[in-house]
């Protein structure tokens, strides 16, 4: 019964929300829909950071891109008052993630600063987790890329290239976190500062409609970002309680 | 580093650019040579395995000058960012920016001197060392000056000191002939500047500060001048603070990316975006918002301009055109900009002087948030080489006349950037010698009998005056952030190894582009705006901090001539061929992967999903759905656009914003050369573009062709990303406005992050 | 019981049976060259063409990550119920009529197992480091995810697969040693391992019928739980059309039914060309026949209820799910399964039909078709269009994909065409139970020493 009674209590811990917030970080990146602008320098970020292969033109004709952060797009009316939506969407390194319970052999789990976490070195490659995430965002090798000569000159040695059969996502540029970490930890400080760690597709979002940072820290921008009442987080109703918050997209003319 | 003023940014580079992250490193540790294989047992200093250095530069990729700083590790390039530094992006970059280091290691680069060996345009090239290249072409400029034939410099916008450099060789040489091409040139902005307030300059347009926006066309947010720092100031203006939300309204035929971003998207029938922005300037006259002593002149010269004419004409309701001109007045400081398409018909130059004019009457000249024209540059003085389309004509009439002997072209594309009606690339063949300065074997190129390939930005120095720039003096190096790759040489050092061979090293004494911009540097120094002990200090300091500013601003004392006001008018605009045969306006656009084309040969590029369409790897036409319905066309049918000069085959895609009477296509795609990634990729609309020149700018009207649209009974759907695009009651994309009062509870306190279950 | 095998003796089930094991015609050869040739150009060719070049050989896609192999892998486990199964669950309700087809039915099930098997190792990434989602100890210290539905697949499949062998070989010790006394050389000697020294006694008879009751008992929950399992690798995930109740039932009623059908085919095939024309009659295909009956209703009754529940939910996501599978893209291959597994079936209202080798061949046929379909579109269907509607995609399988369907269906037939000339395929004693006891005659003497 004392164990029956553990496990009960540590499961209702566990899935309690906010379980992840005890631990150093709780990483979290806000997308102001306001802000945003479509522009897609996010993208080529990502993609030059994190040696996101080029898969070429037959493969994406078959629906097989792959971009660690994407732009949808959504059009709403008709023409003359037709508008066009953009939204950023790239992993929302749930909490509660859907992804992760399916992989038969954990290659994808929750680290201790709440991100979805990778091991391409682990995964066997069922897909399992791609079918799982509701947000369409993990994406698997179908082949071994290849970078024309001298193109792989450009390779971010910090980040690994991936091999056919294996899944990848975006990490939050855990290289990047890890990286202000060690200098937190080489300049004597316990905690990197808000703004030390920018992921490349926020670093360069030109309309600056990405931020990113620790939502444990309560002065953080994300903290005071998703304390705006314009805060929201995709297919809220699923319960996946996502790390990516979005902010509305304000409609001026909205009664 | 999230907002850089001017004051912010003074003292940021007078504390020497502490904060940039940029390893600094003098320039010629950088340059170890890579031919020779020694194990590091004494690495140099800057260069620690595993430990990334960076380098801050300037982005090479469109005229905006954005500042760069590039992250190296073991010698190699590995990541290009903004330098937050620069005022002009301030730390950020767009996609093509990001995607510079795929020029740098571009598999299809030309790696040495070639010569031509077979016919003109077959392709067949041998290489050859430097100083066998620049010998030939040494000794073809001399053959010309001897016998008294031209030698021309036809090269993409260079700013900087090294346009001096080049304008130093050619009047060295005794020759005028010095231009610069470049497709997506604003020449209807200098010159409408220039007849409103007799400044033959960019103005910046302050749109941080702007609380409300009217774009007639302009895509500013993608590629219209300066893109990176109008989005910074859009973002700003958006959700930026404790200031009313700023409002942004955009006018044109067929939805861009800026269009999207608006709160307000407006179309109004092409070529009369001017003549609604004297509808509103009318209104504004009307209604008194305007005071200043030359009111009556206005009033006059505005008279035509009723709104219900105004109406009539542009098919923008009355009610809309009265409201909007209300809230231009009352919304401050408020703000109109104009370019795209407004720019591109033949009467672009009078559209943006109707534009701008507005500026003026709402008293926002030199404004915050207003236009502002920019001192002149610390460095550098601009050239004003710009080629409009009539001086291309003259070019080209100059080759067939025998005219030229020679021909430099440095880095421009024209064969491809121009309309095939134009004969350009016909009158290349009457040139004896063509000598490219490109790094790519491009459409030009390839008609070369000599290839000089030049480093890519990357491997360059250079320095750079961003323009239209910020408002206040500001000037940026670029240095070298790899050794280079391949036997290519800086164009500068291209230029001076000519000059030597040519016996011109008396007035171009320099051994190489940096002992020349250290030369012209040292003159700054000397204006004493700075503290540095020496130069060489200073030198440094610049070149730690990638940028180098001046606390210097334009007083605007600007008037508009009354003999200006007097002509202020915007004519109908005219379009090449008849409403019958060709029943459609073609809207050539740049795209935000493409841009002018020099995104063709970049994999990133071409991989990015256009961000209106979703499109890669190709060409398309956009057409309103009602319009595809009416023709029985389909989403990815294959269509054959036509005009009266040429005609050319892309998949169609039903566009839901874009005028029923007007088709879009994108620039960039159908290159016969630049490499692997480009060939023979979707289709060129230029090609099929009429020669109608703009009104006042002599610049070629982009927009002013007409061209049908017929089916080939063919499917080619073009390739996207995107499926479905409609969110289907999803509530994915969420605006403040929408009806979710069923969840709007939950998002208030995410921190806690509430399980819920949403009631539907 | 009432077999046509009123005339049959003792002595000639032994004999048929043996000689089914041992008499090998040119034909049998041909079909096992045929299947086995098949078997490599159509399955071993194309997947180590796709092991060389990546899973980027099928057709699957972003958002359909899940393709023909794993629907061919709910096919196999499908096929496999029924099997076992039906042995089971006819065995305890000492239904008669099993007896003469138990065995062949139990052998389905296994190869099945085992061509599911190879479907698994066929649809992942990297098959070379299959073994991680087996708990064993080793270097990197780490468990396979315990919380994971397809681990609860791999112990369920496991537990499934090693219980039906020990089932099939339990029911086979005194048939081995039948055989063993029958045959003679190599044979003799793999029937003396076989048999582990089966002797007939009457402990050995009481301690098998209880072990194999005993299993039998054990095997039935098991076999319900391989496919409700199978059910929530799918059920367990938040796609819209797969996040459903209804499943684990669906799935475990759809195995039987497509497991029955099996059966029907496999029968057909058996009393046709290993002439057991005597042992497998109109009465196995009548109630086999009754079986599918019921079956097929009660998977249209699923069905009708999926329908209703993706109309009633009221959500988007859902209700696009519906209208998507009723009218879109794959509506004909819907419409198809829709005949084949709910309307052709009844047919077997009539009796006429039921007792009629040829058209139960035929519709046992088409119910597999229509069941294979099925699998194929839960996966298609739903994965394509979830729930941001910018990511949906068609996925169209790829040549490689049907080349390995086809060879699936070869490398089943060659397991079973070894499986009939090693394992007796008709249980000699159960049959045997079903005769009346034979008065010693002379010259019979010799079999009765073994049953
Ligand atoms: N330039 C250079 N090359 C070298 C060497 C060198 O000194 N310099 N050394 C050589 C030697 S001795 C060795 S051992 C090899 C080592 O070569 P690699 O094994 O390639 O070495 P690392 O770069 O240490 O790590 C590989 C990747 O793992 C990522 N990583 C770190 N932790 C995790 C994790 O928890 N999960 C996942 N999925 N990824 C993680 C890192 O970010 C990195 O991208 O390199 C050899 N090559
Ligand atoms: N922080 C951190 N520590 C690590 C690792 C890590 O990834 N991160 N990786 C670990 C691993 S996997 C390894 S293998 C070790 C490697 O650790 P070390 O063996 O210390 O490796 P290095 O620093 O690459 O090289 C040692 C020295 O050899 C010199 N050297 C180079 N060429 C020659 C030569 O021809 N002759 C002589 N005499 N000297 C030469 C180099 O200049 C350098 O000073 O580090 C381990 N430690
Ligand atoms: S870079 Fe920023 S503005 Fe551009 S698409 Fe990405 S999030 Fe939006
Ligand atoms: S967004 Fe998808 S991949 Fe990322 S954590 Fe959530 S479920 Fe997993
Ligand atoms: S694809 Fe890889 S990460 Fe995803 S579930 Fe399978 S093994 Fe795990
Ligand atoms: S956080 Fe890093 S990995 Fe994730 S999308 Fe942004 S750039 Fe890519
Ligand atoms: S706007 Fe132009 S200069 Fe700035 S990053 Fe983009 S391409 Fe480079």
């Amino acid at each position: 019964m004392n164990f029956i009674e553990r496990f009960a209590a540590s499961w209702r811990e566990y899935r309690k929300p906010g379980y992840y917030d005890r631990f150093d970080y709780a990483w979290t990146m806000t997308i102001d829909l306001d802000r945003c602008t479509g522009c897609s320098a996010c993208v080529t970020a990502c993609q030059a950071e994190n040696n996101v292969p080029i898969v070429g033109e037959e493969e994406i004709a078959k629906g097989r891109k792959i971009q660690w952060i994407r732009i949808e797009r959504y059009w709403e009316g008709e023409f003359p008052d037709a508008k066009l939506k953009f939204i950023p969407m790239l992993c929302q390194h749930c909490d509660a993630a859907p992804c992760e319970t399916v992989c038969p052999v954990s290659a994808t789990y929750h680290n201790q600063d709440g991100l979805n976490v990778q091991v391409y070195n682990r995964c066997i490659g069922t897909r399992s987790c791609a079918v799982y995430c509701p947000y369409e965002v993990r994406y698997f090798n179908y082949y071994d890329h290849h970078w024309d000569p001298p193109l792989e000159q450009q390779l971010n040695p910090d980040v690994s290239v991936r091999e056919k059969g294996v899944m990848e996502k975006c990490t939050f540029c855990i290289q990047r976190i890890r990286q202000a970490k060690d200098q937190a930890k080489d300049d004597g400080r316990r905690r990197v500062k808000d703004g030390e760690v920018q992921p490349a597709c926020v670093q360069t979002c030109p309309s600056e409609a990405l931020v990113f940072g620790d939502r444990q820290d309560p002065d953080s921008k994300v903290s005071k970002q998703m304390n705006d009442p314009r805060a929201y987080r995709v297919l809220e109703d699923l319960n996946t309680s996502p790390s990516v918050v979005y902010l509305k997209k304000v409609d001026a003319d909205a009664d | 580093m999230s907002r850089v003023d001017r004051r912010q940014f003074l003292k940021l580079v007078g504390a020497g650019g502490v904060g940039a992250g940029a390893g600094f490193m003098l320039a010629e540790s950088i340059k170890h040579p890579v031919e020779h294989l020694i194990p590091y047992a004494v690495p140099p200093e800057e260069y620690s395995p595993g430990i990334a250095t960076w380098y801050n530069s300037v982005c090479g990729m469109c005229a905006a000058g954005c500042g760069i700083t590039v992250r190296t590790r073991e010698g190699r390039a590995k990541k290009i960012e903004g330098n937050p530094l620069h005022p002009v992006n301030q730390g950020r970059l767009c996609a093509l920016g990001q995607a510079g280091l795929q020029v740098l290691y571009n598999p299809d680069r030309v790696t040495t001197p070639l010569v031509q060996t077979g016919e003109r345009a077959s392709d067949a090239f041998e290489s050859a060392t430097w100083e066998e290249g620049l010998s030939l072409v040494a000794e073809r400029i001399r053959a010309a000056r001897d016998n008294g034939g031209g030698v021309y410099f036809l090269s993409r916008g260079v700013r900087g000191h090294l346009a001096e450099l080049i304008e130093l060789f050619m009047s060295e040489l005794g020759s005028e002939h010095l231009l610069n091409h470049d497709f997506a040139h604003p020449h209807s902005l200098y010159a409408a500047s220039e007849r409103l307030f007799g400044e033959r300059d960019l103005p910046y347009y302050d749109i941080h500060n702007a609380r409300y926006v009217i774009s007639f066309g302009a895509d500013y947010l993608n590629n219209w001048l300066s893109p990176v720092h109008h989005s910074l100031g859009f973002g700003h203006s958006r959700q930026g603070g404790e200031q009313p939300r700023g409002r942004f309204v955009q006018i044109e035929q067929k939805m861009s990316l800026s269009g999207a971003a608006a709160d307000e998207w407006i179309p109004a029938q092409p070529g009369t975006e001017g003549v609604l922005a004297l509808g509103i300037a009318h209104r504004l006259l009307a209604a008194g918002v305007y005071a200043g002593e030359d009111a009556a002149d206005w009033r006059r010269a505005l008279a035509a301009y009723s709104t219900n004419r105004v109406a009539d004409q542009t098919g923008v309701p009355s009610d809309t055109i009265t409201r909007l001109a209300d809230e231009f007045a009352r919304a401050s400081p408020a703000l109109a900009i104009g370019g795209g398409a407004a720019a591109e018909h033949t009467n672009g130059v009078d559209a943006l002087v109707a534009v701008n004019a507005l500026n003026y009457l709402v008293g926002n000249i030199g404004e915050a948030g207003g236009v502002v024209f920019n001192p002149p540059p610390v460095s550098g003085a601009a050239t004003r080489r710009q080629a409009n389309y009539q001086t291309m004509r003259d070019l080209i009439a100059d080759a067939r006349s025998g005219a030229i002997a020679v021909l430099i072209v440095n880095d421009t594309n024209p064969v491809f950037s121009l309309p095939r009606s134009s004969g350009f690339r016909n009158a290349l063949s009457a040139i004896p010698t063509i000598v490219s300065l490109s790094s790519f074997m491009d459409d030009t190129t390839v008609m070369a009998d000599v290839v000089l390939p030049s480093h890519t930005y990357l491997e360059s120095w250079g320095d750079d005056v961003p323009e239209p720039g910020v408002g206040f003096s500001i000037s940026a190096v670029s240095q070298p952030v790899v050794s280079p790759l391949y036997s290519t040489r800086g164009t500068g050092d291209i230029v001076l190894g000519l000059a030597a061979k040519l016996g011109l090293g008396r007035a171009l004494p320099w051994a190489d582009t940096k002992m020349f911009l250290r030369d012209r540097w040292r003159a700054i120094y000397e204006r004493g705006a700075t503290d540095a002990a020496d130069f060489d200090t200073f030198w440094r300091e610049v070149l730690r901090s990638g940028v180098w500013g001046e606390n210097v601003r334009r007083d605007h004392q600007l008037t508009v001539d009354r003999s200006v006001i007097e002509t202020i008018d915007v004519p109908p605009a005219e379009f090449a061929g008849s409403p019958d045969d060709y029943p459609f306006i073609l809207h050539p656009f740049l795209s935000t992967t493409m841009h002018d084309g020099r995104g063709a040969n970049l994999p990133w590029m071409q991989e990015l999903p256009e961000p209106m369409t979703s499109v890669v790897y190709g060409s398309w036409i956009e057409m309103n759905p009602t319009t595809a319905a009416d023709l029985g066309l389909a989403d990815g049918d294959l269509v054959q656009v036509a005009s009266e000069h040429g005609s050319v085959e892309v998949p169609l895609i039903v566009f839901p914003a874009i005028m029923p009477d007007v088709v879009a296509m994108p620039i960039g795609q159908g290159h016969e050369y630049l490499g692997r990634y480009a060939r023979h990729r979707g289709a060129n609309p230029i090609q099929i573009l009429a020669p109608r020149l703009q009104r006042g700018s002599g610049a070629l009207a982009t927009a002013a062709t007409r061209v049908s649209v017929v089916a080939t009974g063919r499917r080619a759907p073009a390739v996207r990303t995107g499926g479905e695009s409609r969110q289907l009651g999803r509530g994915i994309v969420r605006s403040t406005g929408d009806d979710d009062a069923g969840t709007a509870g939950h998002s208030v306190n995410l921190r806690g992050i509430p399980i819920v279950v949403k009631q539907a | 019981m009432q077999t046509d095998g009123h005339k049959l003796g003792f002595a000639d089930v032994n004999n048929d049976v043996v000689r089914s094991l041992v008499v090998t015609g040119r034909n049998y050869y041909i079909t096992l060259g045929t299947a086995i040739f098949v078997m490599l150009a159509c399955f071993f060719f194309p997947w180590f063409y796709q092991l060389f070049y990546g899973i980027g050989a099928a057709g699957m896609n972003q958002p359909t990550v899940w393709g023909t192999y794993l629907a061919s892998f709910i096919f196999w486990i499908g096929l496999s119920h029924s099997g076992t199964l039906l042995s089971c669950v006819l065995h305890i309700t000492n239904s008669e009529w099993r007896k003469a087809m138990y065995r062949s039915a139990e052998a389905m099930t296994l190869f099945s197992l085992m061509v599911a098997a190879m479907m698994v190792m066929v649809h992942v990434g990297r098959p070379w480091f299959i073994h991680w989602a087996a708990p064993y100890p080793n270097q990197m210290e780490m468990w396979p995810n315990f919380r994971s539905p397809l681990l609860f697949d791999v112990m369920a499949i496991t537990t499934y697969l090693t219980g039906s062998l020990i089932f099939i070989y339990m029911g086979s010790i005194p048939d081995f040693a039948a055989v063993r006394d029958r045959t003679t050389g190599w044979r003799h000697h793999l029937y003396v391992l076989l048999s582990l020294g089966w002797r007939g006694s009457d402990t050995e008879w009481h301690r098998l019928g209880w072990a194999y009751t005993f299993l039998a008992v054990l095997i039935i929950p098991l076999a319900v739980s391989v496919h409700s399992i199978v059910s929530w690798d799918f059920a367990m995930s938040i796609v819209p059309g797969l996040h459903q109740t209804i499943f684990a039932p669906y799935f475990v009623v759809g195995a039987i039914y497509s497991g029955t059908a099996g059966i029907v085919t496999v029968m057909y095939f058996l009393r046709k060309y290993m002439k057991f024309e005597q042992y497998i009659t109109t009465l196995h295909f009548d109630n086999l026949g009754r079986l599918l009956l019921v079956l097929s209703l009660l998977w249209s009754y699923i069905n009708i209820l999926e329908l209703f529940t993706g109309w009633y939910s009221g959500t988007s996501t859902e209700y696009e799910q519906l209208k998507y599978k009723l009218t879109g893209y794959y509506a004909p291959l819907y419409w198809e399964m829709i005949l084949f597994c709910a309307i052709a079936p009844l047919l077997l209202i009539s009796k006429r039909f039921r007792t009629s080798f040829v058209p139960m061949l035929i519709l046992s046929i088409a119910i597999n078709i229509g069941m294979y379909t099925e699998r194929f579109l839960i996966i298609s269907t739903t994965l394509s269009r979830q729930y941001l509607p910018e990511s949906w995609r068609l996925y169209v399988p790829s040549l490689v994909e049907l080349s390995i369907i086809v060879g699936s269906v070869a490398m089943f037939v060659t397991l079973f065409l070894l499986f009939v000339k090693i394992f007796p395929s008709v249980s000699i004693y159960e049959v045997k139970e079903t005769m009346p006891t034979p008065k010693a005659e002379k010259g019979d003497l010799e079999w009765q020493a073994t049953p």
